[in-house]
Protein backbone atom coordinates (compact mmCIF):
# COMPACT_ATOMS: atom_id res chain seq x y z
CA UNK A 1 0.00 0.00 0.00
CA UNK A 2 1.87 3.28 -1.36
CA UNK A 3 5.28 1.73 0.13
CA UNK A 4 6.87 3.76 -3.09
CA UNK A 5 5.81 7.14 -1.91
CA UNK A 6 8.38 7.32 0.83
CA UNK A 7 8.73 10.98 0.11
CA UNK A 8 6.00 11.89 1.71
CA UNK A 9 6.57 9.03 5.20
CA UNK A 10 9.11 10.86 7.90
CA UNK A 11 12.28 9.93 8.11
CA UNK A 12 14.02 7.89 11.60
CA UNK A 13 15.76 10.60 12.79
CA UNK A 14 15.66 10.09 16.14
CA UNK A 15 18.43 8.62 17.68
CA UNK A 16 18.82 7.78 21.26
CA UNK A 17 18.71 11.36 22.55
CA UNK A 18 15.04 12.95 23.36
CA UNK A 19 15.12 16.52 23.75
CA UNK A 20 12.51 18.59 26.44
CA UNK A 21 12.85 22.18 24.88
CA UNK A 22 13.04 25.57 26.65
CA UNK A 23 8.73 26.01 25.67
CA UNK A 24 8.32 22.68 26.75
CA UNK A 25 6.54 21.36 30.52
CA UNK A 26 5.81 18.01 31.44
CA UNK A 27 3.13 17.39 34.34
CA UNK A 28 3.24 13.62 34.65
CA UNK A 29 5.81 10.61 34.35
CA UNK A 30 8.61 10.49 31.69
CA UNK A 31 10.24 6.78 31.26
CA UNK A 32 12.03 4.75 28.91
CA UNK A 33 15.19 3.86 27.35
CA UNK A 34 18.05 6.42 25.85
CA UNK A 35 19.42 9.66 27.12
CA UNK A 36 17.54 12.72 27.70
CA UNK A 37 17.88 16.76 27.36
CA UNK A 38 15.85 19.04 29.90
CA UNK A 39 15.70 22.24 29.00
CA UNK A 40 12.56 22.98 29.66
CA UNK A 41 10.06 21.74 33.02
CA UNK A 42 9.28 18.58 34.31
CA UNK A 43 6.71 17.69 37.30
CA UNK A 44 7.08 14.24 37.67
CA UNK A 45 9.49 11.61 38.36
CA UNK A 46 11.85 10.45 35.47
CA UNK A 47 13.50 7.18 34.89
CA UNK A 48 15.64 6.49 31.88
CA UNK A 49 17.98 4.00 30.78
CA UNK A 50 20.27 6.67 29.90
CA UNK A 51 22.09 9.83 30.87
CA UNK A 52 19.91 12.41 31.94
CA UNK A 53 21.02 16.27 31.68
CA UNK A 54 19.27 18.97 33.06
CA UNK A 55 20.63 22.00 31.29
CA UNK A 56 20.43 25.41 32.82
CA UNK A 57 16.83 26.91 32.65
CA UNK A 58 15.72 23.30 33.27
CA UNK A 59 13.76 22.75 36.05
CA UNK A 60 12.65 18.65 37.09
CA UNK A 61 10.13 18.64 40.53
CA UNK A 62 10.29 14.89 41.08
CA UNK A 63 12.90 12.01 41.61
CA UNK A 64 15.64 10.66 39.07
CA UNK A 65 16.56 7.45 38.08
CA UNK A 66 19.28 7.36 35.00
CA UNK A 67 22.42 5.84 34.38
CA UNK A 68 24.28 8.99 35.38
CA UNK A 69 23.09 12.58 35.61
CA UNK A 70 24.25 16.19 34.81
CA UNK A 71 22.67 19.10 36.55
CA UNK A 72 22.87 22.50 35.59
CA UNK A 73 19.63 23.83 36.21
CA UNK A 74 16.75 23.56 39.45
CA UNK A 75 16.49 20.14 40.97
CA UNK A 76 13.81 19.50 43.62
CA UNK A 77 13.70 15.46 44.33
CA UNK A 78 16.36 12.50 44.95
CA UNK A 79 18.45 11.03 42.34
CA UNK A 80 19.36 7.80 42.39
CA UNK A 81 21.81 7.43 39.52
CA UNK A 82 24.06 4.16 38.60
CA UNK A 83 26.80 6.13 36.65
CA UNK A 84 28.62 9.82 38.30
CA UNK A 85 26.00 13.09 39.19
CA UNK A 86 27.75 15.73 38.69
CA UNK A 87 26.14 18.94 39.76
CA UNK A 88 27.48 22.09 38.01
CA UNK A 89 28.17 25.68 39.34
CA UNK A 90 24.65 27.13 37.89
CA UNK A 91 22.56 24.35 39.36
CA UNK A 92 20.45 24.57 42.62
CA UNK A 93 19.19 21.37 43.76
CA UNK A 94 17.43 19.90 46.77
CA UNK A 95 17.16 16.48 47.64
CA UNK A 96 19.45 13.15 48.04
CA UNK A 97 22.13 12.28 45.74
CA UNK A 98 22.72 8.43 45.36
CA UNK A 99 25.33 7.46 42.83
CA UNK A 100 28.69 5.82 41.89
CA UNK A 101 30.38 9.10 42.58
CA UNK A 102 28.77 12.49 43.20
CA UNK A 103 30.61 15.56 42.28
CA UNK A 104 29.63 19.38 43.16
CA UNK A 105 30.77 22.62 41.58
CA UNK A 106 31.87 25.44 43.29
CA UNK A 107 28.71 28.34 43.07
CA UNK A 108 26.03 25.21 42.99
CA UNK A 109 23.20 25.87 45.50
CA UNK A 110 22.67 22.11 47.20
CA UNK A 111 20.78 21.31 50.09
CA UNK A 112 19.95 17.48 50.93
CA UNK A 113 22.11 14.24 51.79
CA UNK A 114 25.40 12.94 49.11
CA UNK A 115 25.58 9.38 49.50
CA UNK A 116 28.21 7.83 46.96
CA UNK A 117 29.29 4.18 47.18
CA UNK A 118 33.32 4.04 47.06
CA UNK A 119 35.73 2.37 48.79
CA UNK A 120 38.09 4.32 50.83
CA UNK A 121 41.84 4.07 49.79
CA UNK A 122 44.02 1.57 52.43
CA UNK A 123 46.01 4.18 53.68
CA UNK A 124 43.08 6.34 54.87
CA UNK A 125 41.37 3.05 56.23
CA UNK A 126 43.85 2.06 58.71
CA UNK A 127 44.75 5.67 59.83
CA UNK A 128 40.93 4.99 60.71
CA UNK A 129 41.84 2.27 62.82
CA UNK A 130 45.19 3.27 64.12
CA UNK A 131 43.33 6.52 65.97
CA UNK B 1 15.99 19.26 14.77
CA UNK B 2 12.67 19.82 16.89
CA UNK B 3 13.15 21.80 19.67
CA UNK B 4 11.64 18.99 21.93
CA UNK B 5 11.84 15.85 20.52
CA UNK B 6 9.99 12.24 22.52
CA UNK B 7 12.29 9.67 21.73
CA UNK B 8 11.68 6.36 20.65
CA UNK B 9 11.56 4.38 23.44
CA UNK B 10 10.35 7.14 25.95
CA UNK B 11 7.20 7.37 27.19
CA UNK B 12 5.15 10.00 29.04
CA UNK B 13 2.48 9.98 30.92
CA UNK B 14 0.55 13.28 31.76
CA UNK B 15 0.64 16.67 30.04
CA UNK B 16 3.12 17.89 27.75
CA UNK B 17 3.13 21.77 26.80
CA UNK B 18 5.22 23.41 24.69
CA UNK B 19 5.32 26.76 22.53
CA UNK B 20 7.94 25.37 20.38
CA UNK B 21 7.56 22.31 17.84
CA UNK B 22 7.39 19.02 18.87
CA UNK B 23 8.62 15.39 17.58
CA UNK B 24 7.06 12.24 18.78
CA UNK B 25 8.65 9.10 18.22
CA UNK B 26 7.91 7.21 21.40
CA UNK B 27 4.39 7.23 23.32
CA UNK B 28 2.51 10.25 24.75
CA UNK B 29 -0.27 9.64 27.13
CA UNK B 30 -2.04 11.97 28.36
CA UNK B 31 -2.61 15.62 26.71
CA UNK B 32 -0.23 16.71 23.99
CA UNK B 33 -0.92 21.11 23.62
CA UNK B 34 1.67 22.24 21.29
CA UNK B 35 1.95 25.99 20.36
CA UNK B 36 3.59 24.85 16.93
CA UNK B 37 3.74 21.98 14.70
CA UNK B 38 3.72 18.30 15.99
CA UNK B 39 5.07 15.65 13.97
CA UNK B 40 4.04 12.19 15.16
CA UNK B 41 6.97 9.66 13.47
CA UNK B 42 5.87 6.22 12.03
CA UNK B 43 6.10 3.81 15.18
CA UNK B 44 4.85 6.33 17.77
CA UNK B 45 1.90 6.16 19.68
CA UNK B 46 -0.01 8.73 21.06
CA UNK B 47 -2.88 8.26 23.16
CA UNK B 48 -3.49 11.85 23.52
CA UNK B 49 -5.91 14.80 22.84
CA UNK B 50 -3.60 16.78 20.43
CA UNK B 51 -3.69 20.24 20.00
CA UNK B 52 -0.91 22.02 17.49
CA UNK B 53 -1.15 24.94 14.99
CA UNK B 54 0.15 22.02 12.59
CA UNK B 55 0.04 18.19 13.03
CA UNK B 56 1.41 15.57 10.92
CA UNK B 57 1.36 11.73 11.80
CA UNK B 58 3.02 9.35 10.73
CA UNK B 59 2.64 6.77 13.63
CA UNK B 60 -0.81 6.26 15.92
CA UNK B 61 -3.17 8.69 17.05
CA UNK B 62 -5.89 8.04 19.36
CA UNK B 63 -7.35 10.93 20.53
CA UNK B 64 -9.19 14.39 19.71
CA UNK B 65 -7.01 16.56 17.26
CA UNK B 66 -7.36 19.90 17.32
CA UNK B 67 -5.18 22.16 14.65
CA UNK B 68 -5.57 26.29 14.04
CA UNK B 69 -3.57 25.64 10.38
CA UNK B 70 -3.49 21.74 8.95
CA UNK B 71 -3.41 17.79 9.90
CA UNK B 72 -1.68 15.64 7.19
CA UNK B 73 -2.66 12.27 8.01
CA UNK B 74 0.73 10.36 5.90
CA UNK B 75 0.97 7.01 4.11
CA UNK B 76 0.90 4.88 7.24
CA UNK B 77 -0.46 6.94 9.73
CA UNK B 78 -3.37 5.83 11.86
CA UNK B 79 -5.57 8.29 13.72
CA UNK B 80 -8.96 7.69 15.67
CA UNK B 81 -10.80 10.45 16.68
CA UNK B 82 -12.09 13.72 15.63
CA UNK B 83 -9.74 16.31 13.84
CA UNK B 84 -10.97 20.20 14.08
CA UNK B 85 -8.69 22.04 11.42
CA UNK B 86 -8.82 24.51 8.77
CA UNK B 87 -7.10 22.08 6.41
CA UNK B 88 -7.12 18.35 6.83
CA UNK B 89 -5.20 15.62 4.04
CA UNK B 90 -5.13 11.85 4.24
CA UNK B 91 -2.77 9.88 2.13
CA UNK B 92 -3.33 6.92 0.65
CA UNK B 93 -2.29 4.25 3.05
CA UNK B 94 -3.14 5.99 5.85
CA UNK B 95 -6.28 4.81 8.44
CA UNK B 96 -8.85 7.12 9.64
CA UNK B 97 -12.09 6.75 12.24
CA UNK B 98 -13.22 9.58 13.30
CA UNK B 99 -15.21 13.07 12.51
CA UNK B 100 -13.52 15.80 10.57
CA UNK B 101 -14.99 19.38 11.67
CA UNK B 102 -13.28 21.63 9.01
CA UNK B 103 -15.19 24.88 10.48
CA UNK B 104 -16.83 26.43 7.51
Amino acid sequence: MARGSAARTSTQQTTGTSVLGKGARVRGRVQGSGDLRVEGQIEGDVTVTGDLAIEDGGAVKGDIDAASVVIGGALTGDVAARGPVSIRATAQVSGNMGGAEVSLEEGAVFSGRIEAEFELPAELTTRHKGR
Amino acid sequence: MAATVIGHGITIEGEVTSDEEVLVAGTVRGKLNVDGPVTIEAGAVVEADVGATSLSVGGTVTGNVNASDRVDLLAGGRLIGDVKAARLTIADGASFKGNVDMDV
